[in-house]
Parts: structure tokens; C-alpha cells; sequence
């Protein structure tokens, strides 16, 4: 997830992000909305880019409708913009990146002795990255050992020469004009060269920033996500006060150096097709597990799951292709759901349902920080669960101990000392049950709370303080940044290419396996021209995720699902305002189409050539509050090649045609 | 006596709505009946869109037409500002919500039990659950008299036949809390207070932001004031109503 430091920025993007409804897997909806009118109050402004123009409408200044699919493109063009003005961060860029570093005509870095080098102005020769007083060059063409070189950052320079904004307005039908002045005030409100004190500390001052969530699920996603950072980069905003931030803290990621050495690997694969020459960036999509269980064989599967423990989600309408997931799932020998509701996944599918307690538990500890105050929460049970329904923590140490797995060395409650990180003298004993505010008790204990989990139920947040600039913001970590160079060339995709070419993979695979972002028309773009419209989905304020709809006191609010449509488009195929109609999407690669029957409703805060459904619906029919809800945008979706992207992130786009039922 | 009034900042409303239904929960109004409602707004055409949110409450006005046309003296103004809803008295003729211009008025057309979201009458496992317990609709802390006057409102005490409508959560504001709406905006809308006091938040909030009140021409007076906004227009157009109950 990219997001701004509110508390500093001055100009935000709002790129696919509905600030009003979303969340994000750091922080909720209701803490990013205050930070965003206390910014506003400030004087900050913001730009919404996306093809609908939701919930943060009236709190934004401007509004860019991008095409569906497009979005990649205008990160292109804004990044060549920006270049074409001279407005780059050089410093950051040279010491912080892998911009300087040299790639060679096979797009490979130069190295000596294992390291990668740069061309030293001072001394006009090539030398190790991090040799002592090296001033390496950004631009301009070499010769190494007799061959032609470039720094990376000239590599891009050239890459983007052909992306500019009238380039990009037809691709994403944002004039332009609106491109290039969108440029030109992230480059004024960069401010590069800046720095301000927060807190005493001395930090680059980039008061401009992206917000961003799941744009990675379209077919282009990740290297669109790519483009976005890198137009950051430029700037020099990432990690900047007011700027880019990416997560809450500055620390390599666990799995850093897994992810950096994946191999691609021969068949056989697992059913997410880990280390795959399909998808070794991997983002673990059920709806491709789906896929692969449906025709084990022809993606190299050989081992197949036979219990599967669906744990309070609702793949059937979550998921993306509801048909895949059903038609998939449906060949797993043993499936048990755990769910506060009997979901339509576990009415299709399950073989026994574990109930699970919503409020009546204690679950966590969550963070509750912000991003400049460090907090934990921990949920605690209002009364005893209701009906048959138990916390799932209880219901894990139900299973492991019918299963043998609880006791001992390296049983459950081991591993629950481990993660949990229990000092010594609070460390669950290996033999005997705990109840699950014990587990609590003694993991509040060994953060330092002499009361225990008690400090929770007195207090519900343990504020642990203020996060210092220093551990805010990149430029200032020590190391700056965690000590890592900052990938504006992705030398390690190309060799993912390499490998998956060399190991028979089709090109649909490895084809956006590219060091810098290409654009490419995404696959939907094939269906035939009477698949007129861009479906786009989204999440309703009303409901949280896939769970929901049943709740009649939200239902109410939101009784029907509807499809968002703009009004000159309805009149031109005589649809009016509650109107049912037919959607029917198309996949570009297998030629299947997909039905449903769905009521209109207009609005002029849409694209004229995309309409829109929410999630949420396609409920169950066994509740009286879901019967005739209507369908699920799932029911429309696709999965595999053209549907997800390299990385096999699920894509919710599709073309479609709508006409009156 | 303080002169309670309710401020409404659309600078900063996302339209969440979260007001409605925390409005419902704590007055445990039937189904359809909104006390708090919030339109969403659309103007313009594309690209040119412009949305907006619109909170409305009952205004608690000055000179409350619904307390004029009422036959029977059910529906009275007190001093302190808030008009309430005596359901002893309410004969359900509906005149109030006739005569009201904001449309906050609801008539209780069902026994409550059967326009609670849940047949509590005949599910088992409800009425296993719910035993013992006073059903929603009947919260003991709502039924008692209230203020000065020692009269009964229409709150969490809803009876067939008699009207209801926002009470600013009376029960609530007599225990020093905010009303429900108020105290659950997740990005701080609503302020709630004395208007005699100089430094109530209603107070300090109308004497920095430009406000309005809906409706200004009729001269009801209203108790509600909205800042940093303005009044929908003629252009202005209804997105996403909520009509209640399952819905169409």
C-alpha cells in the first residue's frame, strides 16, 4: 500500500483509492479520512484518479477519469513529464537508488568482483558503487571493457522518450493537458531540494504523495505500481516528510531476501504455482488455485490438497471468478468453513462449518498506531459467545489437540510462545490447555505490562508513544532506508524473464517480466467491439467485504445491488433509472461470456464507456434479508492469462455489453 | 437553561451514513424510519461532477410548525430547546408530519415487533436469546419523564400508532453525553451545545465558518446550523436514496 504522510503533505493522488470507503492493510478507514481533512485544513490538496468518482469527491480539488486498464500509461507519461522538466531529485536518485548504477546492452548491471559499478565523474572511469568519494553520473553513454553501457537512470530517460502526454491522453482519455499540468504541480509541490525539522531532526521535505490500494489487481497492476513508485522516485519523495511512504516502518521485510533469490522452478508445482516459470512472483491468488485444481495437468500439479480450512472469508464472492472457484474448489475432498454466518461459501461447499464468534473473543493484538503514534488493541469479548459459536483461537486448539498437535516441543502452544514472543517467565507451559485470555494475560506480560491483558480491559489501546522522524522517515532510519538501494531498474525481473523463457514458458507469462514498466493494451481490450463498456467493481461504504449483506440493519441502507451507469450512456441503449438490464462480460483470450440481470442506476460520477458494481451481493439465499439482493460482480469476473497479472494477482476488470432485459 | 443547538460541518461529512444507524441503534427505530438521514448529492455532468452530503436531523426549530398543527399538545417545545414527541398523547393524525418542510416525521404504522429488522415473535432461537430481556424498543432508560416539563417522549418507546421522529437523543444529553450521532462521527461532523455559552463547541464552530440553515425562507428557526456549505439547489439531485425496510 502507498501512502502519504498526511500530517506534512501538500498534494496527494488519490489513484484508485475511494478515501471515504477503503481501508488498507495499515490503517482503517475511519483514521485515514481524519488525517485527510486535517491535511485539507492545511492547505493540502488532492487528485482523484480513477474512472468513478466516489465518497472523496467533495473533498478533492480535481478529478481525472482514467480510463479502466489505463493507468499505467499516465504513470508513464506523468514520470516522462517530469523528466522533460528537469525536476528530479539528482542526490537521492545517486546515493539511494540503483538509478546510477551501469546495465550493459543486455540489460544486465555491470559488475566487478560481484559488484555492481558506476561511471565516476570525478575521475571519468567506471568504479564500484560505494566506493569512497564516487561521484557517479545519472546520464550519458560509456564504454566498459569495450562495451557500451548506461547508467539505469539514462536507460529510463530513454525508455520513457515516448511516453508522453499526448501519448498517453488517447490511451487513458485524460487530456493531455490535465497530464502535463498534473506534472507540473507534483513538481512544484515537490519541492526539490527542500528539507524541514520535525521533532528536532533535520529530514528532505517532498510534500507530495500517492494513495493507493490494490491498484496491483488489474492485469498490468504490478508494473503499473512500479511506474507510480517510480515517478515517486523522481521526485525524491519517497520516504520524505509529506511524502511517500510505503509501510510503517524502514526495516527489510522478512522475506526481502527470499523474494530477491526466487528461482524459477521445473514442474511439479504446488497448486499456487510457487517458483513456477508461470508466475514465480507470486501473489498467492485462490481464484488461480481454482484454476489449477479444474486442470491439474496442464499447469505441472501433481500434489493436491485434500482439506482446505476456509477461515472467516467467502471466496465464492470475494475471489474474483465465482465459477472458477466453485467449479475449483468443489474437487477438495474435505472442506470446513469457519464463519460467524452460514456464507454462500460454506453453503456450496462445506462439508462442516465451524461457527466463530465475532465480537465475543479476545483476538489480536492489532496495531493501532497511525503512523506517528506506536499503539497495540486488543479485541475483548462483550459476553459469551453466542448459540454453538466459539473464538477461532479456541476452535485451533480444539483441532490440534483432537489432531496430537497441541503438546509438546513443537506443538501448537510452542509455536504460539514463539510468535507470540513470550519472555521466558510467562511462556505457556507445553502440556496443559490454556484458556485464550491466559495466552493474552501472558503475552501483555511480556511486553512489559505488569497488569497483564487486565490493562487492555481497563484501558482497550496501549499507547507505547510517539514514533520519532527517525524511524518515519527513510532519509533519516539508520541505516537511511534499512541500508537497501532503492530499485528504480528491476534487473532481478529480467533475469525472472531469462528463466522463464528458458524453461518453455509462453509469452503471456513472462512477457511484463520487464526491468522498466512497458505499456501494452491489456488483453480485454480483444474482445469484439460490441463488448462496448469497461466494467469496473468496488467496495460499498455500507458493507465490509464479502460478509456482510445479511446484516439487516446495513442491508437497509443498501438493500439492492445496483449497476452504476452514466446517464448519456443508459439513454443512448434506452435504459433508464431502475431499469433491468443484462450485463454480459467476455474473456478476450477463451471467448466465454458470462451473464447477469441487474437494476441501473445513473450517475453523472462515472466514465460514459465503464459502468460499475459493487461486491458485497450474491448472497446465500437461505437468510430472509439476501433473497433477491441480486448477483455478484464475481459472477461476471474471469481468471488466468489475461485475467491476472505476471504476478497472478487477481485483475476485476473486464469488458462488457449492457442492454436492456 | 441553556439553549441547546447542533452544528453540521459538510467540509467535512463523507457521507458514510454512520450516523443513521448509529441513530437507530441507540433509538432502536423501526424499519424505514430514519430520525437522522444524510442525502448524497450529485450535481453537474460529467466530467464536471461535483458531490456533496447533506446530514439532516430534526431541526428542533424555534417555530416548529409541527408543534402549531398538533390537535392534542403531544408535540411541544421545551425551554431548553428540544421538541419532543409525548406518546401518551399522540393520536397518530400525522398532522406534524404534514405540516414539518424537512420530512423528519415517521408514523409507527406496525407493532414495533413486527418492524424490527428480526421476527422476534417467532424464531426460537430469538426469543431463547432475547428472554428476559426488555425487547429494543422499549429501553427502560427512555421511558421516563424528562426535563422541566415531566413528560414522556417518544425515544427507544416505540407504540403503534403515534408518531416519532429525532429527539437530539434527550435521554442522552440529560446524562451530560452527546447525542448518538454526535459522539459516533467517525471524522468529528456534528458538534452539539449551548448557544448562551460562549464557549460551547456549537458556539466557537458558528462564530468561525460561514453557515446556513435549510429552509430559512419559511422562518421555522432552526436549531440546526450547517457550516461550510451550502443549501442543495435546484440542479442538485438525490444519489443513492435509502427508502428503507427490504428495499426496491
Amino acid at each position: 500500500m502507498l501512502h502519504p504522510d498526511y500530517r506534512h503533505t501538500r498534494y496527494v493522488l488519490h489513484w484508485g483509492y475511494n478515501l471515504t470507503n477503503a481501508g488498507g492493510n495499515k490503517l482503517c478507514w475511519i483514521t485515514y479520512p481524519r488525517q485527510w481533512l486535517e491535511a485539507k485544513a492545511n492547505g493540502a490538496r488532492a487528485v482523484v484518479i480513477d474512472p468513478r468518482l466516489h465518497g472523496v469527491g467533495p473533498h478533492t480539488d480535481d478529478w481525472l477519469p482514467v480510463r479502466p486498464g489505463s493507468d499505467l500509461a499516465l504513470a508513464l507519461a506523468l514520470c516522462h513529464e517530469v523528466i522533460s522538466q528537469g525536476a528530479i531529485d539528482v542526490e537521492y536518485l545517486t546515493r539511494y537508488t540503483n538509478a546510477p548504477f551501469l546495465v550493459g546492452e543486455n540489460g544486465r548491471f555491470v559488475r566487478a568482483e560481484g559488484k555492481e559499478l558506476v561511471w565516476d565523474t570525478a575521475t571519468g572511469a567506471a568504479a564500484p558503487f560505494d566506493q569512497p568519494g564516487v561521484r557517479p553520473a545519472l546520464e550519458g553513454s560509456f564504454v566498459v571493457g569495450g562495451a557500451r553501457v548506461r547508467p539505469a537512470f539514462q536507460v529510463l530517460k530513454e525508455h520513457l522518450s515516448r511516453y508522453s502526454a499526448e501519448w498517453a491522453a488517447d490511451i487513458c482519455g485524460v487530456p493531455a493537458t490535465a497530464i502535463r499540468r498534473l506534472a507540473a504541480d507534483l513538481v512544484e509541490n515537490a519541492r526539490i531540494g527542500a528539507t524541514t525539522v520535525v521533532d528536532g531532526v533535520a529530514v528532505p521535505y517532498r510534500p507530495v504523495a500517492i494513495h493507493t490500494y490494490h491498484m496491483a489487481q488489474q492485469e498490468l497492476g504490478f508494473q503499473t505500481v512500479r511506474a507510480m513508485l517510480i515517478l515517486m522516485m523522481l521526485l525524491g519523495a519517497v520516504g520524505a516528510v509529506g511524502g511517500q511512504q510505503i509501510d510503517f516502518t524502514w526495516t527489510i521485510h522478512a522475506n526481502f531476501a527470499k523474494w530477491d533469490t526466487i528461482q524459477v522452478k521445473d514442474p511439479p508445482y504446488n497448486v499456487w504455482l510457487e517458483s513456477s516459470k508461470y508466475f514465480p512472483l507470486n501473489s498467492n491468488n485462490s481464484a488461480v488455485v481454482a484454476m489449477v485444481l479444474q486442470d491439474p495437468q496442464r499447469w505441472g500439479v501433481e500434489t493436491l490438497p485434500e482439506v482446505m480450512i476456509v477461515h472467516m472469508t467467502n471466496p465464492v464472492l470475494a475471489f474474483g471468478s465465482q465459477k472458477d472457484i466453485i467449479d475449483g474448489f468443489k474437487r477438495i475432498p474435505f472442506i470446513a468453513v469457519i464463519d460467524a454466518w452460514l456464507s454462500k461459501t460454506a453453503d456450496l461447499l462445506a462439508d462442516v462449518v465451524l461457527p466463530a464468534a465475532t465480537l465475543e473473543k479476545y483476538e489480536g493484538p492489532s496495531s493501532a498506531g497511525d503512523l506517528y503514534l506506536d499503539a497495540v488493541a486488543v479485541r475483548l469479548p462483550i459476553m459469551e459467545p453466542l448459540g454453538e459459536s466459539r473464538g477461532e483461537i479456541d476452535i485451533y486448539l480444539d483441532l490440534c489437540e483432537k489432531l496430537g498437535l497441541l503438546f509438546g516441543t513443537d506443538g501448537y502452544l510452542a509455536r504460539i510462545n514463539q510468535a507470540l514472543n513470550l519472555k521466558d517467565a510467562y511462556r505457556l507451559p507445553l502440556d496443559r490447555r490454556p484458556a485464550v485470555r491466559d495466552i493474552f494475560d501472558r503475552w501483555a506480560r511480556s511486553q512489559g505490562l505488569d497488569e497483564g491483558i487486565a490493562y487492555f480491559e481497563r484501558n482497550g489501546v496501549w499507547v507505547k508513544g510517539k514514533v520519532p522522524p527517525t524511524s518515519r522517515y527513510g532519509y533519516v532510519t539508520s541505516p537511511p532506508f534499512g541500508g537497501v538501494r532503492h530499485r528504480l531498474y528491476g534487473e532481478s525481473l529480467l533475469r525472472l524473464r531469462e528463466e522463464m523463457r528458458a524453461k518453455g514458458a509462453d509469452e503471456v507469462f513472462w512477457r511484463d517480466y520487464t526491468p522498466l514498466p512497458e505499456w501494452r493494451p491489456p488483453t480485454m481490450e480483444r474482445s469484439p467491439a460490441q463488448y462496448d463498456l469497461y466494467l469496473v467493481t468496488f467496495k460499498l461504504i455500507e458493507f465490509k467485504q464479502a460478509r456482510g449483506t445479511q446484516l439487516p440493519l446495513v442491508a437497509e441502507l443498501a438493500p439492492r445491488q445496483r449497476l452504476w451507469m452514466n446517464p448519456a450512456t443508459a439513454q443512448a441503449r434506452g435504459i433508464r433509472e431502475g431499469d433491468e438490464v443484462w450485463v454480459e462480460s467476455h474473456n478476450a483470450v477463451t471467448g466465454e461470456t458470462k451473464r447477469i440481470k441487474v437494476r441501473v442506476t445513473l450517475t453523472q460520477a462515472i466514465r460514459p464507456d465503464t459502468v460499475g458494481l459493487p461486491h458485497h451481493y450474491g448472497e446465500t439465499a437461505r437468510h430472509p434479508w439476501t433473497v433477491g439482493q441480486g448477483a455478484a460482480a464475481a459472477e461476471l469476473l474471469f481468471t488466468g492469462p489475461g485475467y491476472v497479472a505476471n504476478t497472478a494477482d487477481q485483475s476485476f476488470h473486464t469488458k462488457v455489453r449492457v442492454f436492456k432485459a | 437553561m441553556p439553549r441547546y443547538a447542533m452544528t453540521i460541518d459538510l467540509s467535512r461529512c463523507m457521507g458514510c451514513r454512520a450516523c443513521m444507524e448509529a441513530c437507530k441503534v441507540e433509538n432502536a427505530t423501526p424499519e424505514a424510519h430514519f430520525w437522522m438521514y444524510v442525502f448524497r448529492f450529485e450535481e453537474g455532468e460529467y466530467p464536471n461532477t461535483r458531490l456533496s452530503y447533506l446530514p439532516r436531523p430534526c431541526q428542533h426549530c424555534d417555530n416548529a410548525p409541527c408543534v402549531k398543527v398538533c390537535p392534542v399538545g403531544a408535540r411541544y417545545k421545551r425551554e431548553d430547546g428540544f421538541v419532543l414527541t409525548d406518546f401518551q398523547r399522540c393520536i397518530g393524525c400525522r398532522y406534524c408530519e404534514v405540516a414539518c418542510p424537512y420530512g423528519v416525521n415517521y408514523f409507527h404504522w406496525k407493532e414495533p415487533r413486527k418492524a424490527q429488522y428480526v421476527d422476534w415473535g417467532q424464531d426460537q432461537g430469538t426469543r431463547q436469546r432475547a428472554a428476559g430481556q426488555s425487547p429494543p424498543w422499549r429501553k427502560p432508560e427512555h421511558e421516563q419523564r424528562h426535563g422541566s416539563e415531566r413528560r414522556l417522549t417518544v425515544g427507544a418507546v416505540h407504540v403503534k400508532g403515534v408518531m416519532g421522529k429525532c429527539t437530539f437523543c434527550v435521554q442522552r444529553v440529560e446524562k451530560g453525553l452527546e447525542p448518538a450521532c454526535v459522539a459516533n462521527c467517525p471524522v468529528r461532523v456534528f458538534e452539539f451545545g449551548d448557544l448562551d455559552d460562549p464557549e460551547s463547541p456549537v458556539s466557537r464552530r458558528l462564530k468561525q465558518s460561514p453557515h446556513f440553515r435549510l429552509l430559512e425562507e419559511v422562518g421555522t428557526q432552526p436549531r440546526v446550523f450547517y457550516l461550510n456549505g451550502a443549501p442543495p439547489s435546484a440542479e442538485t439531485r438525490q444519489f443513492y436514496p435509502v427508502k428503507g425496510g427490504k428495499g426496491a
